[in-house]
């Protein structure tokens, strides 16, 4: 596993001699047979990406996943198995924990609980998780890996030239999308912001039947560290294996739709980060949330334009729908009549489908058809040279991120969920 | 009567103020209202206050280590890391003037004269860790090369000190970083690698007679 800038930076180039060879391949074999389409090459690009970034960790990875989540570049298989990565890093070293927490407190944690496990019990996204009991409470002690803010700036500087061929975007095109994933990324180093929205977000969702949040503990948090309780639990894949009933999985699959559908309805800022390892089942069959890393708030001229398109309606109307689609820069203002009217075509298609649960009371997500019809469309758009440039503002990154992941897990769940718990609210 | 101690402070306030040291012992002992062979009864010059002050913060953090809890639990690798965090830590507290005594010294790999005192305490640190760690199993010994260990772990403290002098990060979070992946890769060759048993299978290979015969040695 590469795990030094340099080693990472010789894997981005080795990938792009490989892809460079590609393209010589290609073009040798076209000499000889004319009708051999891009298809091959394609094929041969995607699985040289596929490996390479398959060996890189960390940032980098996932900021190659989420770009090219967006633009469909890799196949479904390659993006399932993306969705897992982690920031990788060996164990913080006992010492390095204590001196992380006498940094922050100015004492050892021995000293501020009562007991503390200084080995780690699992990896976290960007830190470890640690165990420690204060006043007979279990407590859970998220602490963060040293750099990790550094490195993701230099991931993404490394990150960059290489998206740039393999999406083949200009570097103009592409900065405002990796602004918004290096915002979003650093704001998840920031432990402070993490517990303050944490409290906020926990309080503002207390009413959302069967979903629960851990305590948190503002005065044993810092920027590198987050106290809050243990929560005991399975997560998706454990409890899957408990073979739960029909009716136990639609209860959690309803908990996690009226979770992040308030957010999107009712808050205009939702957590982004539908990972199943941000979740836990727990014993008493609810759905508790134990990680507010990645917030992405819902501006007004997004919101608005999007969801108006998501409920019946203007869609029926193409004249409305073409205003919404300009408004999410999905037209661009210098488009001539062909192109507004493909670009028209392509998007109604696709948010057609990506609204169907809402168009309906209640949704199967255990359909394979939905996601059959979902993954076709993006590996259709991925074939189309109309879809090389990138389209839509730069909020669809997360949104996409957010409501597909939710639509994933929902599937994994295999629930049928009351859709209309939470409706969008437009003005 | 004036005690080591607060010459050593008045010593350090005078630099840190004034951004050198004093012209001479006589100016400095006038304003410390002390006569000139009071000064000399404690200190020989002003580059061993220096030397003294190094010692001091060098002994403080080896018996502040050791008085953790966790000590007794701790591997070779584990009191080594702690030794260094606790030690930077401690420099902190007088970064200005660390920072002052070995701004003089030119970057060579040579030890500077102000830490001539520290080599040894920190050497002998070492070697009982390494000890340890060889006695645990945790470290492997090899003739001659182990009892170079120490001197790696000289040249790694070296390192950090320089690191940390130059870290402009919030909190020398980098070396953090760069105590905890440097103290890493010593202790990874310190311990019992491949190589060590594609040495002793060398070994044994050579001692095998039929091997030796068929090889036409």
């Amino acid at each position: 596993m590469p795990t030094t800038k340099v080693a990472r930076s010789a894997k981005f180039i080795e990938t792009g001699f490989r892809i460079g060879g590609n393209y010589v391949k290609h073009f040798s074999k076209k000499l000889f047979n004319p009708d051999l389409t891009r298809d091959e090459l394609n094929e041969d690009n995607a699985e040289d990406i596929y490996n390479s970034l398959s060996e890189l960790k960390g940032s980098a990875l996932k900021i190659a996943q989420m770009l090219s989540m967006d633009k469909n570049v890799l196949p479904k298989a390659y993006v399932s198995r993306f969705t897992q990565s982690q920031y990788n890093a060996p164990p913080l070293s006992g010492p390095l924990i204590i001196k992380t927490f006498t940094k922050s407190f100015g004492k050892s944690p021995e000293k501020i609980f009562d007991t503390f496990n200084l080995n780690s019990i699992r990896a976290a996204s960007i830190g470890q998780v640690h165990v420690a009991t204060l006043n007979g409470k279990k407590l859970a002690i998220k602490i963060q890996y040293p750099g990790v803010a550094d490195s993701i700036s230099s991931d993404l500087k490394l990150v960059k030239p290489f998206a740039f061929r393999l999406l083949g975007m200009s570097e103009k095109e592409l900065n405002i999308y990796i602004k918004e994933v290096e915002e979003r990324l650093l704001e998840e180093t920031d432990y402070e912001l993490e517990v303050r929205r944490s409290i906020e977000f926990s309080k503002a969702c207390s009413k959302l039947k069967d979903v629960v949040f851990p305590v948190y503990y503002p005065e044993l948090s810092s920027a590198k560290i987050i106290t809050m309780d243990w929560v005991e639990g399975f997560h998706l894949k454990e409890f899957l294996e408990t073979n739960p009933s029909q009716k136990l999985k639609n209860k959690i699959g309803q908990a996690l739709w009226d979770f992040y559908n308030f957010q999107q309805h009712e808050l205009k800022a939702v957590h982004a980060d539908p990972h199943p390892g941000n979740f836990l089942i727990t014993p008493d069959e609810k759905l508790a949330v134990i990680d507010f890393g990645c917030i992405k708030e819902l501006p007004e001229n997004f919101y608005q334009p999007f969801f108006s398109l998501v409920v019946p309606g203007v869609m029926n109307d193409k004249s409305k729908t073409i205003k919404a689609f300009r408004e999410l820069d999905m037209i661009h203002a210098d488009d001539n009549e062909k192109q507004i009217e493909f670009y028209y075509k392509s998007y109604k298609e696709m948010i057609s489908l990506f609204a169907l649960p809402y168009r309906s009371k209640t949704f199967d997500f255990s359909k394979p058809e939905f996601f059959e019809n979902l993954y076709a469309w993006g590996d259709k758009i991925a074939k189309m040279p109309e879809f090389k440039q990138p389209r839509g503002v730069k909020h669809f990154i997360y949104v996409n991120r957010t409501n597909f992941g939710l639509y994933t897990l929902l599937n994994e769940l295999n629930a049928t969920v009351k859709t209309d718990t939470f409706q969008p609210q437009l003005k | 009567m004036t005690s080591p101690e607060q010459i050593k402070k008045h010593y350090i306030d005078y630099v840190l103020t004034n951004g050198e040291a004093p012209k001479s012992v006589y100016n400095f002992a006038k304003s410390l209202k002390i006569s000139e062979s009071d000064f000399y009864k404690i200190y020989s010059s002003f580059s061993m206050i220096e030397k003294k002050v190094w010692e001091d913060l060098t002994l403080q953090t080896l018996v502040k280590i050791k008085e953790q809890e966790v000590w007794a639990q701790y591997s070779s690798r584990e009191k080594m890391l702690s030794f260094f965090y606790s030690y930077i830590e401690l420099l902190k507290t007088q970064r200005s003037f660390i920072i002052y005594t070995l701004k003089n010294h030119p970057k060579r790999l040579t030890t500077p004269d102000v830490l001539s005192d520290v080599k040894p305490l920190f050497e002998n640190f070492a070697e009982d860790i390494i000890n340890e760690g060889i006695d645990s199993g945790e470290l492997t010994e090899r003739k001659f090369i182990s009892k170079r260990y120490k001197d790696a772990l000289w040249i790694q403290f070296a390192f950090i000190i320089n690191f940390w002098i130059d870290d402009d990060s919030p909190a020398f979070e980098k070396t953090d970083e760069a105590i905890e992946r440097g103290i890493n890769v010593s202790f990874d060759f310190f311990k019992k690698s491949p190589l060590d048993n594609l040495f002793e299978y060398g070994k044994f290979l050579s001692r095998n007679s039929k091997f030796k015969e068929r090889m036409g040695i």
